[in-house]
């Protein structure tokens, strides 16, 4: 995310604020949690206490009045897209924009939901709850990974960036092609599955799965250790083969690697990809939905 | 004899080196393996691949010696003779070998120069989108910038767009038999009134289901959404919802008056959804719309409180005959709808039965002499063999229940007093001759007829029959010696009908005018009788069969318990509001029956009808003009004597 990495500039920056590193979770002693645990109490309580007729929904006054507090939170919320490209001074940090961010965003379930009237349709109504509701959950699955993979991805990378993860593994496809010459067809072919059939990333599913069931290498690897035993069982193996035995496994450990970071990093990003689109669907449908209410008034 | 060989490899900033050899033999090979005379490094070429041999004429030979034939010219070959002049290409895997004449660049005739170079990228070139490909999830996934657009556009054509072009485009009609089911309310609406037109796109803006009445209109919604931006309007329910079959509660501007100041949270919402557009008063106001599937009945908003208004109305709707009703237990005392004078037109009259006031109908009618069970009517009940109750004339055997069982059959002389007070007074032969009732004038002449008949030209076996119960067995002579006796006999005859011991005056007050003429003498005073009492509220009877554990002429009795004393019919024999509260009412009441408002009144409409029947109907319904109006009763057309009946009991000052 952009705004953890301007946040860090900005830690360095102003390092007298920011003696101690406070995340946009715990900003200002956690004032935008209180914020919004207040404003939906307040929700809650007057939804408890209002006496909607014939039943609560997004029809009655109180339904009117949650309906405009989370329309204002959904336009609020989604400004972080713009907030976020421009570079201010002055009081507004965008730590505590984010915060503000998370914490309202969490609160508009309630908000959306008790303005629903906790009921849903085939509607363009309960389109747009849905849509709300799809981007706070995949907000939240954002803030639970930002917390823990870094970590994770910190430990993984062993102090490897990712050009020498890659170069790693490009080098040991350069010694792969030069160990492979002076073999004949067969062999040669096997690294050549290697070398021409293997992925490193994959599509999305390879990403979040892990699983590269047809990667070439591990084909090419299988299928010359098994080369490689069968010699040993009647001799001295070729030691050009051994050699490309060797280097197709120390590929095969570089590719772990650098997939398990692909991985992570995958899990890291990929709810932008739900989060950032589905907003602005959300935008559509909510304008949908506000004028066709009162459209057919 | 040679070949000029030129070896072309990329560095790693993308430029070329080249490496120049002769190569002086008119064969040379070409292959992966370290013994060849081009060696390429590329897995896809076999150690030993193709052969070229230098042949006279600019012709080079080809052979594939490794297995894999050649491509030439897109053309898969394993043999070839090649003329250089023509520049032929050889591709091999990853490589192509290009062709050319020595002579082009001077070396003589028979020098052919061989171009080898990687003409497909080896797979590990490195480039700056390598490492953003891979490594982010711009390699796997399009970008979020155009999945917004998609999607945004998507819901904004189907969500928004297509219903408003359709909205202003297209009218739906309403169901024929929907419009039909409205014009007669409280009739269960037939299946096929609820078949919904064909799926509209603006079916995407519906929020919720419609009540089970209006569930037809799914696909309409033009019916109730006549305007963009405006809030559904009244013209919209009268369309179908006629007021001459649902009226207004009052006039809006009554309405208005009634209504109490608002304060607080109710003030905050008024002016919200005034500031909306959303103006009160409304059909819509009330009758919520696509909050579910549940009757109409069970969607209204601000249904809570009758009381709203009827606490405290006289203060603010100044000129108002209706008396404040601020709860059940502090309901006020019935005021029934009296008639206080009968005639063509009865003058009705609200009157508290606190007060006990008396009813004046016209009819002479004591009901303790016909519910006895030792006088002279329980004796002509056994001798006529009449259906009773425990040897006396019941109440059913008069106030038999109308269709609905709400109320009851208007009383008719014929039927339910004829068996007794017959109006015969002669007999002619097999024949008995009887009156006309309700018909004075009539009556004198057909009595005049006969005497002077008689006297005329008297016909053996015609015998008066005598009304005069105090006088039985006697036989009037019918001869006379002149007209004149026969008109006087007449005359007397007429006036014993009419005056105070007479037949008529058995039930009707009579009144001697005067008159010289015998056939104008007599008025009989008109006859009224009221057919209900509370029309401002709803009594089903059928509902109250047993009470308090009794059933049938007790049941009736233990409400109506006067009737067994009363000897005049200007007692008022209806129940006080305690009686009904002996079971309707709140948890102090041990049969705890519900006693909201609308057990007993309808919001809409003024008359009763049976709590969950609906609405009344007006046209076709029968057995209006249930007043007899004595001498002058004339039937009215129906929609004349409505009009004429609630012209009345606005006059009684029925309507607030």
């Amino acid at each position: 995310m952009a705004g953890t990495r301007t946040m860090a500039g900005k830690a360095v920056s102003r390092a007298a604020r920011d003696v101690a590193h406070e995340g946009f979770l715990t900003h200002r002693n956690m004032r935008w949690a209180k914020i919004s645990a207040g404003l939906v109490l307040f929700c809650v309580l007057a939804y408890a206490l209002v006496d909607q007729q014939p039943r609560p929904n997004g029809g009655t006054v109180l339904g009117y009045f949650l309906g405009s507090l989370g329309a204002g939170l959904i336009v609020w919320l989604s400004l972080i897209g713009v907030r976020k490209r421009v570079i201010t001074r002055g009081a507004y940090s965008l730590k505590g924009w984010t915060s503000a961010h998370v914490y309202l965003g969490l609160s508009l379930m309630v908000i959306g939901t008790l303005h629903a009237g906790f009921q849903l349709g085939w509607n363009v109504h309960s389109l747009a709850y849905v849509l709300m509701m799809i981007v706070i959950i995949s907000g939240i699955y954002g803030v639970v990974v930002y917390a823990r993979l870094p970590a994770q991805l910190s430990a993984n990378r062993n102090e490897a960036t990712q050009p020498q993860m890659l170069e790693a593994i490009r080098t040991l496809d350069r010694q792969l092609d030069t160990a492979a010459q002076p073999l004949a067809k067969a062999e040669a072919d096997l690294v050549r599955l290697s070398l021409e059939e293997c992925e490193i990333a994959g599509g999305l599913g390879a990403r979040l799965t892990g699983r590269y069931p047809g990667c070439g290498n591990a084909r090419a690897r299988d299928a010359v250790q098994a080369l490689v035993r069968g010699q040993m069982l009647v001799g001295t193996p070729d030691p050009g083969l051994q050699q490309i035995l060797f280097l197709l496994e120390r590929k095969e450990a570089a590719l772990a690697q650098a997939r398990r970071h692909i991985g992570m990093k995958t899990r890291l990003e990929i709810w932008l990809y739900l989060h950032v689109p589905v907003t602005i669907g959300l935008l559509a449908a909510l304008t949908a939905h506000i004028l066709s209410v009162f459209l057919y008034w | 004899m040679s070949f000029i060989v030129r070896q072309i490899a990329k560095r790693a900033d993308g430029s070329d080196i080249v490496r120049t050899r002769t190569l002086t033999a008119t064969e040379i090979s070409v292959g992966r393996g370290t013994d060849c005379d081009i060696q390429l490094a590329d897995l896809g070429i076999m150690l030993r691949h193709a052969r070229l041999t230098l042949m006279p004429g600019g012709v080079v030979a080809l052979e594939a010696t490794g297995g894999i034939p050649l491509e030439i010219d897109g053309k898969f070959l394993n043999r070839a003779e090649l003329r250089v002049a023509d520049r032929p290409a050889i591709n091999m895997a990853s490589h192509r070998l290009t062709l050319v004449p020595g002579d082009s660049i001077g070396d003589g005739p028979d020098m052919v120069e061989i171009t080898a170079e990687r003409v497909i990228a080896a797979s590990d070139a490195a480039d700056a989108g390598a490492e953003t490909e891979i490594f982010s999830l711009k390699g796997a996934m399009p970008t979020r910038r155009a999945m917004a657009w998609v999607l945004a556009a998507a819901i904004l054509l189907g969500g928004l767009l297509w219903p408003v072009l359709m909205m202003t485009g297209h009218e739906e009609p309403v169901p024929e038999a929907m419009v039909a089911v409205a014009a007669r309310p409280g009739s269960t609406p037939p299946d096929g009134a609820m078949i919904k037109t064909s799926m509209q796109p603006d079916i995407v803006w519906s929020s919720g289901a419609l009540s089970s009445a209006h569930a037809g209109l799914a696909n309409s919604c033009n019916a109730c959404h006549l305007e963009a931006f405006e809030a559904t309007p009244d013209r919209a329910c009268v369309a179908c919802h006629k007021p001459a079959v649902v009226p207004a509660h009052a006039a809006h501007d009554r309405l208005d008056l009634g209504r109490p100041q608002l304060a607080g949270s109710g003030l905050v919402a008024a002016h919200v959804k005034d500031g909306l557009g959303l103006e009160g008063g409304r059909c819509a106001s009330c009758h919520k719309e696509h909050e579910g599937a549940a009757a109409p009945a069970n969607l209204l908003e601000g249904d809570g409180g009758c009381a709203q208004c009827h606490d405290g109305l006289s203060g603010r709707l100044k000129d108002t005959k209706l008396v404040n009703a601020p709860s059940w237990d502090e309901h006020p005392q019935f005021r029934a709808t009296l008639v206080r004078a009968a005639g063509a037109i009865p003058k009705f009259e609200r009157l508290s039965l606190e007060k006990a006031p008396q009813e004046r109908s016209g009819l002479i009618y004591p009901h303790a002499l016909h519910l006895s069970r030792t006088n002279a009517v329980a004796n002509m009940l056994r001798k006529q063999g009449l259906p009773g109750q425990n040897g006396a004339l019941g109440c059913a055997y008069c106030h038999q229940p109308d269709s609905d069982g709400v109320r009851f059959k208007p009383i008719e002389m014929e039927a339910n007093c004829g068996a007794c007070h017959d109006l015969a007074f002669a007999r002619d032969g097999e024949v008995v001759r009887t009156l006309p009732h309700g018909k004075p004038a009539q009556v004198a002449g057909i009595i005049r007829d006969f005497y002077l008949s008689q006297s005329l030209s008297p016909r053996a076996g015609v015998s008066r029959l005598s009304f005069d119960r105090k006088r039985p067995g006697v036989v009037e002579a019918l001869g006379a010696s002149s007209p004149a006796q026969a008109r006087g006999r007449a005359d007397r005859a007429i006036d014993m009908i009419f005056d105070k011991q007479g037949l008529c005056a058995d039930c009707h007050q009579t009144r001697n005018t005067g008159a010289a003429n015998a056939a104008a003498r007599w008025e009989v005073a008109s006859v009224s009788l009221n057919d209900h009492y509370l029309p401002l509220a709803l009594f089903p009877h059928k509902q109250h069969r047993t009470y308090d554990g009794k059933t049938g002429e007790a049941a009736c009795l233990a409400c109506h318990d006067g009737a067994r004393t009363s000897k005049v019919s200007s007692d008022v024999l209806l129940p006080k509001l305690a009686t009904c509260q002996e079971c309707h009412g709140g948890s102090e009441v041990r049969t705890n029956v519900a006693a909201t408002c609308d057990t007993c009144h309808v919001y809409h409409g003024d008359s009763g009808q049976p709590v969950g029947a609906g609405l009344p109907v007006v046209a076709g319904k029968p057995g209006h003009g249930a007043w007899s109006g004595g001498g002058s009763w004339r039937p009215e057309p129906l929609a004349k004597a409505v009009a004429v009946e609630r012209s009345a009991r606005r006059g009684a000052g029925l309507e607030g």
